[in-house]
C-alpha cells in the first residue's frame, strides 16, 4: 500500500478551478478521491471533520455512542429534527440521521459487515412486481455489470470471507480468508443447520491476515462505533485515503464545511462554497463536482444550492432529491447461555444466514433480509448495562447488579437485517425551524416504515427467537420497531439513480440528469435498500462511477 | 492494597467539610463504609466542578442503590459520582435541569414520608422504597443513565475507577484476544465442526 506522503500533497489555490471537487471523504468519496487523482486528475476533497488515525481511537463507549464525539450532534451544534410523517411537525433531536464525521466518514466507524448485494436486488420489481403506493423500482444497472467493480473492492479495499451457498456469482476469490468463527457464530450455526438451513462464513472488511501493507485484525472487538486502531477495518481512511495523497494530485482539506454548489451562466457547477473551521469562508473553482457527502448530506447540499436557475435545489427538476429514504429494517432477539460466550471479542460477526433473502410472496407481503450473531449491544459495557433487566429483572439493585455481572458475557444476539422500500413521503429535508451552527437549516428527517418493512422486521424476528430457541437459550428477549424508526445510519435512495430524468436524480453513472458536470455517488444513488450492509456497494457503485467519470473525461465528455 | 477496597472516606470528609454546620451527619452506615483509604491523595480536598455538596451527596446515595456495594464493589467504590459531576460540567444541560429539578422534589418526598431532611441519611430500605415510587421519571432514568456510564466509561472520565465496572461484569479493555473466545468456539474446534 502506498503511504500518505505529506510532501506529495499539492496546494491548490482557490480562485484556479481545479479538475475535480469532491465533497465527502467517506466510502464514496476516498474511492473516488484515490481513482481520480491517481488518473492524473486534479482533485480537491473536502471534509467536515477531521483525520483520525488509528492512534487516535479508543474503546471509548462513552465518547463515542453516547457523546456522539464521531457522529456529532445538536451537542456539536449539529441539531436535527425528527418526524413521523409529512403531516407532523418535526422535533428536534441529537442525532436522526447518524454518520461519522471524519476522513472515511462512516466507513470508520462501521461494522465492516461487507455483503454484496444480489443479482436480485437490482432486478427485484420486475421480478417480484411494483407496489402500489412505492416507488420500488428496478436499476438501471444490473449486478453483473456491478461485479467487476466489487472484486475491485474485494482486493483493493480488502474483504475477507469464502464463496458460500447464498454468495453471489463472482469473478474472483475472496483476497483474505473468513475471520475465526465465534461463540455466538457457533450457536447460530448450529441452530440454522439442525432446522435445515445454510449458514455460511459472514463477508467482512476486515482483515483476517495481512493484505496491502495492512496487519490482520487483532480481535479486540471494537468495530461497530469505533475506527480500527490497527487498520486491519478496510475503511476508506485506512485504503484508499493514503494512496489518493501519494498521487500527488490530491489536496485533502479537514475541517471544510461546504455550504453550496455555485452553477455559471451554462447551468454548469463551477464553484464549491465552504467555511473553513474557524468560519473563514472559502470558495474553490472546478471543472466537476462530485458529491460524495452520504445520503443525508448530499440531499441536503443540493437543497441549499438552490438559485433563480434551480429554484427547487440543484439537480433537482425531478423533485426527488432528498425523498425515498431508506434505513434498512432490524430485529434483534437476544439470548442467556450457560455458558460463556464473549460475544464482545473479536468482530462483530462471523456467519450469516441468507436462507431468507427474498420471502415468499404468499406471505402477503414483500421483503427479505439477512440473519447474523452479534453481541446484543455491539459488544460495549455500558450499553449492556443499561439494557439489563431484558429478561424480566429489575432494571437497578442488588438482583439486576448480579444479572448484569452474567448477562455481558453469557449472551448472544440473533439480529435480522432487512428491506426498506422506497417512499416518497420519507425525506431528508430541510427544516424550516431550526438551525446548526452555521446558521444553515437543519437536517429534517421525516420517516415511517412501510407495513411491509414491518412485516418482514416481524418476520425475521420470529425467525431468529426460533432459531434462538434451537440454539438452547435459558430465557430469550425479543426487539422490533414496532411504529416507526426515529432515526438510522444507513441512509440511502435519497438522489437515486434512473434512466428517466422525471423520477430520479443521476443516471445510471451518476451524472446529474440536470447539471452535466455534477456527480452525486454515495448512499444517495440506491434504487433499492438490498439487505441492510449497504457499504460493499456504495463503495463499488463509487469504483464504477469513478471508471465512467475518467473515461468520458479523457473523451472531453465532463 | 486491593483495589476492591473501599474509597468513600476521602469522598466522604471533603463533603462533610463542607456541610458542617448543616443538618448533615454521618450515618452509621457511612461510617462502616468509609474505610482504609485514608491517606488516598486522589480525592481528599478535592471539590466538584459542578454539583453542590448536597447533589453531590444525594446522587452518590441513590446511585449506591442503583449499583450497591455487596460482596462486589458498587457505583460508589467506582466513583460514579465524580463521573456525573465531570459530565455535567461539559454540555449536558438537559440532564443537568432534569436532576436539579428532580432532586427537588425527591427532598419534599424525604421530608413527608420519612420526617428527615436529605435522602442520603435514609435507611437503604427507605432509601429504596422512595426511588421505586420515581422509577418511572425522567429523573430517576438520568441518574440511572449516569450511574451506568460513569460505572463503566472509561476511567479517564472519573468513574469506573481501577476498573471496578468492567471487573464486575467481565470485561478486560485490551487490545489483543485469541481464539477461542468463549466456551462454544472452543468446543466448536475441539469436536472439529
Amino acid at each position: 500500500m502506498a503511504q500518505a506522503n505529506d510532501s506529495a500533497t499539492p496546494t491548490y489555490p482557490t480562485r484556479e478551478a481545479v479538475d475535480f471537487v469532491i465533497v465527502g471523504s467517506g466510502a464514496a468519496g476516498g474511492v473516488m478521491a484515490k481513482e481520480l487523482s491517481t488518473a492524473g486528475f486534479s482533485v480537491v476533497l473536502l471534509e467536515q471533520g477531521p483525520h483520525l488515525k488509528a492512534a487516535d481511537f479508543k474503546h471509548d463507549e462513552w465518547g463515542y455512542n453516547h457523546n456522539n464525539d464521531l457522529v456529532w450532534g445538536a451537542r456539536q451544534g449539529h441539531p436535527q429534527t425528527y418526524r413521523r410523517t409529512e403531516n407532523d411537525v418535526a422535533e428536534p433531536v441529537e442525532v436522526s440521521l447518524g454518520y461519522a464525521h471524519n476522513v472515511g466518514g462512516s466507513s470508520v466507524h462501521f461494522s465492516g459487515n461487507f455483503w454484496r448485494f444480489r443479482p436480485i436486488d437490482f432486478m427485484e420489481a420486475s421480478v417480484r412486481g411494483t407496489i402500489a403506493g412505492t416507488n420500488f423500482a428496478d436499476w438501471p444497472i444490473s449486478y453483473e455489470e456491478l461485479e467487476p467493480y466489487y472484486t475491485k473492492v474485494d482486493w483493493e479495499v480488502g474483504v475477507s470471507g469464502l464463496q458460500g451457498p447464498w454468495d453471489p456469482p463472482r469473478s474472483r476469490e475472496y483476497p483474505c480468508p473468513p475471520l475465526p468463527v465465534k461463540s455466538s457464530d457457533v450457536l447460530l450455526e448450529r441452530a440454522a443447520k439442525k432446522l435445515g438451513y445454510t449458514p455460511y462464513p459472514a463477508p467482512l472488511a476486515i482483515l483476517s491476515q495481512p493484505h496491502n501493507g495492512r496487519p490482520a485484525c487483532i480481535h479486540c472487538g471494537f468495530c461497530n462505533g469505533y475506527g480500527c486502531e490497527v487498520n486491519a477495518k478496510s475503511s476508506s481512511m485506512a485504503t484508499m485515503i493514503p494512496v489518493a495523497l501519494a498521487s500527488g494530485n490530491c489536496e485533502l482539506r479537514t475541517g471544510c464545511t461546504v455550504s453550496q454548489v455555485n452553477t455559471d451562466e451554462n447551468g454548469r457547477a463551477n464553484e464549491v462554497v465552504y467555511w473553513e473551521e474557524d468560519g473563514t469562508e472559502q470558495a474553490q473553482l472546478a471543472n466537476a463536482v462530485v458529491l460524495c457527502a452520504n445520503g443525508a448530506e448530499t440531499p441536503r447540499l443540493l437543497l441549499l444550492s438552490e438559485s433563480s436557475r434551480f429554484p427547487d435545489g440543484l439537480a433537482n427538476s425531478s423533485g426527488v432529491v432528498g425523498k425515498n429514504l431508506m434505513f434498512n429494517g432490524y430485529s434483534s432477539v437476544v439470548g442467556l447461555f450457560d455458558e460463556p460466550v464473549n460475544a464482545h471479542k473479536s468482530v462483530p460477526a462471523t456467519r450469516v444466514m441468507h436462507d431468507f433473502y427474498e420471502l415468499d410472496p404468499s406471505l402477503g407481503f414483500y421483503g427479505g433480509g439477512g440473519i447474523d450473531a452479534r453481541h446484543f449491544t455491539a459488544g460495549t459495557p455500558m450499553g449492556m448495562a443499561l439494557r439489563s433487566g431484558l429478561f424480566g429483572g429489575p432494571t437497578w439493585g442488588s438482583e439486576y447488579k448480579k444479572n448484569l455481572q452474567h448477562e455481558f458475557t453469557h449472551t448472544a444476539s440473533f439480529d435480522g437485517h432487512t428491506t426498506s422500500l422506497p417512499l416518497a413521503t420519507n425525506s431528508v429535508s430541510l427544516d424550516p425551524n431550526l438551525q446548526d451552527k452555521w446558521g444553515r437549516p437543519a437536517m429534517r428527517c421525516t420517516y415511517q416504515d412501510h407495513p411491509d418493512d414491518i412485516a418482514t422486521m416481524k418476520f425475521f424476528l420470529d425467525k431468529t427467537t426460533e432459531l434462538m430457541d434451537v440454539a438452547g437459550a435459558s430465557k430469550t428477549s425479543g426487539f422490533i420497531v414496532e411504529e416507526a424508526q426515529t432515526g438510522n445510519v444507513h441512509l440511502l435512495g435519497t438522489c437515486r439513480m434512473g434512466d428517466d430524468p422525471s423520477n430520479s436524480v443521476v443516471d445510471k453513472f451518476h451524472r446529474s440528469h440536470d447539471v452535466p458536470n455534477l456527480f452525486m455517488v454515495d448512499g444517495s444513488s440506491l434504487v433499492t435498500s438490498g439487505r441492510g450492509q449497504p457499504t460493499m456497494t456504495i463503495m463499488a457503485l463509487a469504483f464504477r462511477a469513478a471508471d465512467n467519470i475518467i473515461q468520458a473525461a479523457q473523451r472531453g465528455e465532463i | 492494597m486491593n483495589k476492591h477496597h473501599l474509597s468513600r472516606r476521602a469522598f466522604l470528609r471533603s463533603a462533610s467539610d463542607a456541610a458542617r454546620g448543616s443538618a448533615i451527619v454521618l450515618t452509621l452506615p457511612m461510617i462502616i463504609t468509609a474505610c482504609s483509604r485514608a491517606n488516598d491523595a486522589r480525592l481528599s480536598g478535592e471539590s466538584f466542578q459542578n454539583l453542590t455538596e448536597e447533589e453531590a451527596l444525594a446522587f452518590d446515595a441513590i446511585a449506591a442503590r442503583i449499583i450497591p456495594t455487596d460482596e462486589t464493589p458498587g457505583a460508589t467504590e467506582a466513583g460514579v459520582i465524580y463521573f456525573i459531576d465531570n459530565i455535567l460540567a461539559s454540555g449536558w444541560d438537559e440532564q443537568r435541569l432534569i436532576l436539579q429539578d428532580g432532586l427537588r422534589e425527591l427532598q419534599i418526598a424525604v421530608g413527608l414520608s420519612f420526617g428527615a431532611a436529605y435522602f442520603h441519611e435514609l435507611e437503604a430500605q427507605q432509601q429504596d422504597q422512595l426511588l421505586t415510587e420515581i422509577e418511572n421519571t425522567p429523573f430517576f432514568s438520568t441518574i440511572r443513565y449516569l450511574t451506568v456510564a460513569g460505572m463503566f466509561s472509561l476511567p479517564e472520565y472519573g468513574g469506573n475507577r481501577d476498573s471496578i465496572g468492567f471487573d464486575l461484569i467481565g470485561f478486560e479493555d485490551r487490545h489483543a484476544w485469541q481464539p477461542p473466545y468463549g466456551f462454544y468456539d472452543a468446543d466448536y474446534a475441539e469436536r472439529g465442526e
